[in-house]
Formats: C-alpha cells, sequence, structure tokens
C-alpha cells in the first residue's frame, strides 16, 4: 500500500492524490494495483464519516477525487483489478426526478468495488426488474426525494415479487424523507439514512 | 367569538409562545403547501397558476379542520415564482413540464458556470439576477408574478388574518450558500468550496445586504413582521464543520440580525439535521427568533439547548404524515408536547405536510394538538 496515495485521498487533497497516480502509473505500475490503493483511501474516507469527522461534502468530494483517479486509471489500464464484491442495480424510483444523494450512493458503491447499473431517474418499477434479470444483481437500491416517492417503492418492491425475483435480491431504500416506517410501507430490507450506511448495508448483504 | 376577536386571540397566543412566556394552550398551525389543493380537488397545475385560488383553497382547507390558530407559510404570488427567487434553478412545473397533477420539482444542473462568481463580485447581486434568471425562468411569467406580489401580496395575509388565522411568516429569505448551491448545482457547488473558496466566499459578501433586503422588503410589503429564512442543503449533516463555519453561520448571523435590527423576526426553516450546530443559535439575540426544524434535527436536543432562547414550531415529520396511522401522529404530538412545550412551543408539522397526507393524519394532527395543547 501506498501511504502516499492513501493519505492524500483521505484527506481529500485532490491534486495529491491524481499527482500520485501519475506518478505510480509512469513509474510502470499496474493501474489494478493503484486502483486498490484508492479503494482503500476510500475505505478510510468512509471510517471517518462513520466517526462524525467527516460530512456529505466531504464524500462528495472524495467521490469526486476517486472518480478522477480511476478515469486516469482507465486510461492507461494494466492489470487487473480484483472481481467486483457484488451487482447492484441502483435508480430514483418512477415519478422522482431527484438525482444527488443517488449519484452519491453509486460513487461510494463503486468505489467499494461493487458494480453498479445506475438507471439514473424517474425509473419505472419494469426498468429495475428487467436490469436485475438482465445483470443477475443481489441488491436494489431505491432513492428518492420526495414524500411520493414511498409509493413508487413499495410497487418496484411488488413488481420485483411479480417476477419472482424477491427472494433473489435485497432491496434498499434511500433519501430524504425516508425512515424505518418507511422501509416497512415499502417493503423493503433495509434503509440507509445516509450514502456510507448504504455502502455498509451492501457489503453486510453480500 | 368574530373572526377579529378570534385572530387576535390566536395572535395573542402566538406571540405569548414566541417570547417563551406560558401559555393557555400551546398553539397549532397548518403547513401543507399542496395538501390543500389536492383535498380541495383542484390540480397542482391550477394551484400554481392561480394565486387567489391557492389562498381560497388552502383558508377552505384549514377551516375544514377546524381547530388550528394559523399558517406557518403560504405564498405570496405564483409558487413557483418563489421557489426560482430563492433556489436559483428552474422548477419542473404542473401542466407546463410534468401533468396537470403532479408535485412541482427544482430541477438539479449546472445553471450557473464558475467564472460567473466574478458577476456577483464585480457588478453585483442585480446583475447577477439578470444573468440567471432568463436561464431558469419564463420572464414574462417573472414579471406577472412580481406585478402580482406587489399589487395583491399585501391582500393575501389580510384575507389570512380576516378569516381568524394568523400567518406566522411571509416571504421567504435564506442564505448565499443556498442559492448559490441551486444555481451551481449541489455537486459543483460543494466542489467550489473546497476549489475556491476565496471566490465563493467573496460572492457570499456581496449577496449579504440583498437578502437582507429581500426578508425586510417582504415583510413591510406584506405586513407581517417575520419572515422564513430557510435552510436546506446547508444542513450540519451536510457540510462539514470548517465549511460550515465559513461559508453557513456567518452569513445565517449576518441576515438574522439585519433582520431583527429592521423589526422582523427570522424563523429558522431548516429542513435535514442542524443538531450538531443549534448552540450557535444562541449567538442571536434571545426570543428574537424561531426554529421551524423538519424531524430530522433532535427536536429534544434543541429545548435542551434553545428552551430559554427560543420558540421552536414543528416538528411531526412528513413521512408520518405520508404511511403513518393517526396513531402515530397523535402519539407523537403527545410526545412533542410532553418533551418540548409546553412554553415556547408552536405545534405544526415538519417542513409541510405532504401532498400524500392522508387525510385522517391531517385530521389526528389537528384533534391532537387540542387533546394535548389545552391545559397548558
Amino acid at each position: 500500500m501506498s501511504s502516499a496515495l492513501l493519505t492524500a485521498l483521505s484527506d481529500l487533497e485532490e491534486a495529491a492524490v491524481l499527482d500520485e497516480v501519475k506518478r505510480r502509473l509512469a513509474a510502470g505500475e499496474s493501474s489494478g494495483g493503484i486502483l486498490e490503493d484508492c479503494r482503500d483511501g476510500m475505505i478510510h474516507v468512509g471510517k471517518r464519516f462513520e466517526n462524525d469527522e467527516y460530512f456529505i461534502s466531504d464524500l462528495m468530494m472524495a467521490g469526486h477525487i476517486f472518480k478522477q483517479a480511476t478515469a486516469l486509471l482507465d486510461s492507461g489500464k494494466t492489470g487487473e483489478a480484483r472481481e467486483p464484491v457484488g451487482v447492484i442495480v441502483m435508480g430514483t424510483v418512477k415519478g422522482d426526478v431527484h438525482n444527488i444523494g443517488k449519484d452519491l450512493v453509486v460513487g461510494l458503491l463503486r468505489a467499494a468495488n461493487f458494480a453498479v447499473s445506475d438507471l439514473g431517474i424517474d425509473v419505472p418499477p419494469e426498468s429495475f426488474v428487467e436490469t436485475v434479470k438482465e445483470t443477475g444483481a443481489t441488491v436494489v437500491g431505491l432513492s428518492g426525494l420526495l414524500t411520493t416517492s414511498f409509493d413508487p417503492m413499495r410497487d418496484t418492491v411488488a413488481a420485483l415479487a411479480a417476477a419472482g425475483l424477491r427472494d433473489k435480491v435485497k432491496v434498499m431504500i434511500g433519501g430524504g424523507p425516508v425512515t424505518g416506517q418507511v422501509c416497512k410501507y415499502a417493503g423493503a430490507d433495509g434503509w440507509a439514512a445516509n450514502a456510507q450506511s448504504a455502502v455498509t448495508m451492501a457489503n453486510a448483504w453480500t | 367569538m368574530n373572526s377579529q376577536e378570534l385572530y387576535a386571540q390566536r395572535m395573542s397566543l402566538i406571540d405569548k409562545a414566541l417570547a417563551l412566556e406560558p401559555v393557555e394552550r400551546i398553539p397549532a398551525l397548518y403547513m401543507g403547501i399542496a395538501l390543500a389543493p389536492k383535498q380541495m380537488g383542484v390540480t397542482m397545475a391550477q394551484y400554481c397558476s392561480d394565486p387567489d385560488l391557492a389562498l381560497a383553497v388552502t383558508l377552505d382547507y384549514v377551516d375544514k379542520l377546524e381547530t388550528l390558530d394559523g399558517i406557518n407559510m403560504h405564498p405570496s404570488a405564483h409558487m413557483t415564482i418563489g421557489l426560482t427567487a430563492i433556489w436559483f434553478s428552474r422548477i419542473l412545473t404542473p401542466g407546463k413540464e410534468l401533468a396537470e397533477d403532479a408535485l412541482w420539482q427544482v430541477q438539479e444542473e449546472e445553471v450557473m458556470k464558475p467564472d460567473e462568481y466574478r458577476v456577483l463580485i464585480e457588478d453585483g447581486y442585480e446583475a447577477f439576477q439578470q444573468l440567471i434568471f432568463p436561464r431558469v425562468i419564463d420572464l414574462d411569467f417573472l414579471a406577472a408574478g412580481q406585478k402580482y406580489l406587489v399589487e395583491h401580496g399585501n391582500g393575501i395575509f389580510r384575507s389570512i388574518e380576516e378569516r381568524g388565522y394568523v400567518p406566522l411568516c411571509c416571504g421567504n429569505t435564506t442564505i448565499p450558500f443556498e442559492m448559490l448551491c441551486g444555481a451551481r448545482s449541489m455537486q459543483e457547488f460543494f466542489l467550489d468550496l473546497y476549489r475556491r473558496p476565496d471566490e465563493v466566499e467573496a460572492a457570499m459578501d456581496v449577496m449579504v445586504p440583498d437578502l437582507i433586503g429581500l426578508g425586510v422588503g417582504t415583510a413591510q410589503l406584506l405586513g407581517v413582521p417575520r419572515v422564513w429564512l430557510g435552510g436546506w442543503r446547508s444542513a450540519s449533516a451536510m457540510v462539514a464543520p470548517k465549511l460550515w463555519d465559513r461559508f453557513v453561520w456567518p452569513y445565517y448571523e449576518k441576515i438574522a440580525n439585519g433582520l431583527i435590527e429592521a423589526g422582523v423576526m427570522p424563523v429558522f426553516h431548516w429542513d435535514q439535521d442542524w443538531t450538531r450546530d443549534l448552540a450557535r443559535l444562541r449567538e442571536l439575540p434571545a426570543k428574537k427568533c424561531a426554529l421551524n426544524p423538519d424531524g430530522m434535527t433532535d427536536v429534544r436536543k434543541a429545548k435542551e439547548m434553545l428552551g430559554d432562547h427560543m420558540a421552536i414550531v414543528g416538528d411531526v415529520p412528513s413521512s408520518i404524515f405520508a404511511v403513518g396511522t393517526p396513531e402515530d401522529v397523535r402519539e407523537y404530538v403527545r410526545a412533542l408536547v410532553s418533551d418540548v412545550g409546553p412554553t415556547g412551543l408552536i405545534l405544526c408539522p415538519g417542513c409541510d405536510a405532504p401532498i400524500n397526507t392522508k387525510p385522517e393524519n391531517m385530521e389526528a394532527f389537528a384533534a391532537a394538538c387540542v387533546e394535548f395543547g389545552r391545559g397548558a
């Protein structure tokens, strides 16, 4: 592990992370190995969030740095990264066009080495069903900022059941007004109070 | 008791609650912008395009609930124009971009480029508005809304009072953070805080007098000396402390003090979780502000820290109205009165009772406010 890369990412030092990634690529290191170090840095960021040392703004900045680092690594890809730890389908449910929370969770899940199918916003239940069938995902994440998203969340869970997929996937929900009561209403398996807890939940389920 | 006498009695009660004085019963407010038209058979498109109708259905719905003392906030003109003005974002509108009866939604997009902080810094807030508004709203619609506000806004609030209800807040203002976050998009703006903090801070500083002026001017125009001072993405749960201490709190402090000096009470309408930083509110003058959390802030911690400093308005969560039962609502109000009352409390939905509130839950709220609020 490169302590310089881990420390820079953990401290949200954007320029230092990107410089270090470039330096190591130029030195001939495999992109797969560097990517793993970036992921370890993101794990540190997540821990700092769980310890109330970091907040949403820090997660957004960390996710943005990680995205730039992976873009650099993709452009000079060598070596193999680990296999994804799981496959997840994510989207903001039908009738809701808010993407910020969903995008943050997608970024953190990818940093945690999940393969994520991001269906975007205003996603109808049938699209979640089809994508689970196509990808073999074992986790579905439903996002919504409006209280009017509660019924589409419930409809999506029902559609997964009607398609015979309910016992093959775990469903998590999240978004501003989501609570345990909403989780029960929607028939989901869990709810995430914030983006980092969504990652923790996904890790526990895979 | 006629409606004038009722208004006077209710206003006196709310004044006592805001001053942290003993009350004969705990006052209770309606808050449910989209709920009233939904329950009165008016589409969201009609509600957004016709402010007279918006007022009529709101008052009729509050009448049906029978026991509430006032309305936390009602739009002073066209609903979506007010949102555009404080978000600097395009509002997807029912009957236009959305179905007739869909709820309006803020479109998240980068309408302001990073080099346009310079416009604020060098040319001022008015020039900045002229730059951004054409990108987010039809200017003829904006002009019509402003004309309505000037000609009829005061009448809206007199109508509320003439029906016997107290309008807690009129108009709205916020801190520069929220407006710039809307204009830049949340992702880009949060990155700006790390990448170009000095420029963001300079732009924010320029906006402060205008945002004080917005609140004071609205209060004077509409004849209600209390203004909604909003916050949503600048919440403690969203922003790292070192950023919050630089880009959030100093601006709330300046704007709140500016309003107070002009005789206007800021009502901190704070969505999301602000628990971490509640103590900062003690830096403002006592009994000159109110806190209106939405159920995510720890309201018991707020009472503990601010109970001798400012009234709390709230905070029955929107999710309970949408998916809970009448008994859930009743129990929430009971516990709220027990833990946060009886002085310095005004019962109210947190943020607002949403469009998909079960009607029986709003009725349960009104009934619980009477049951637990009396004999305070």
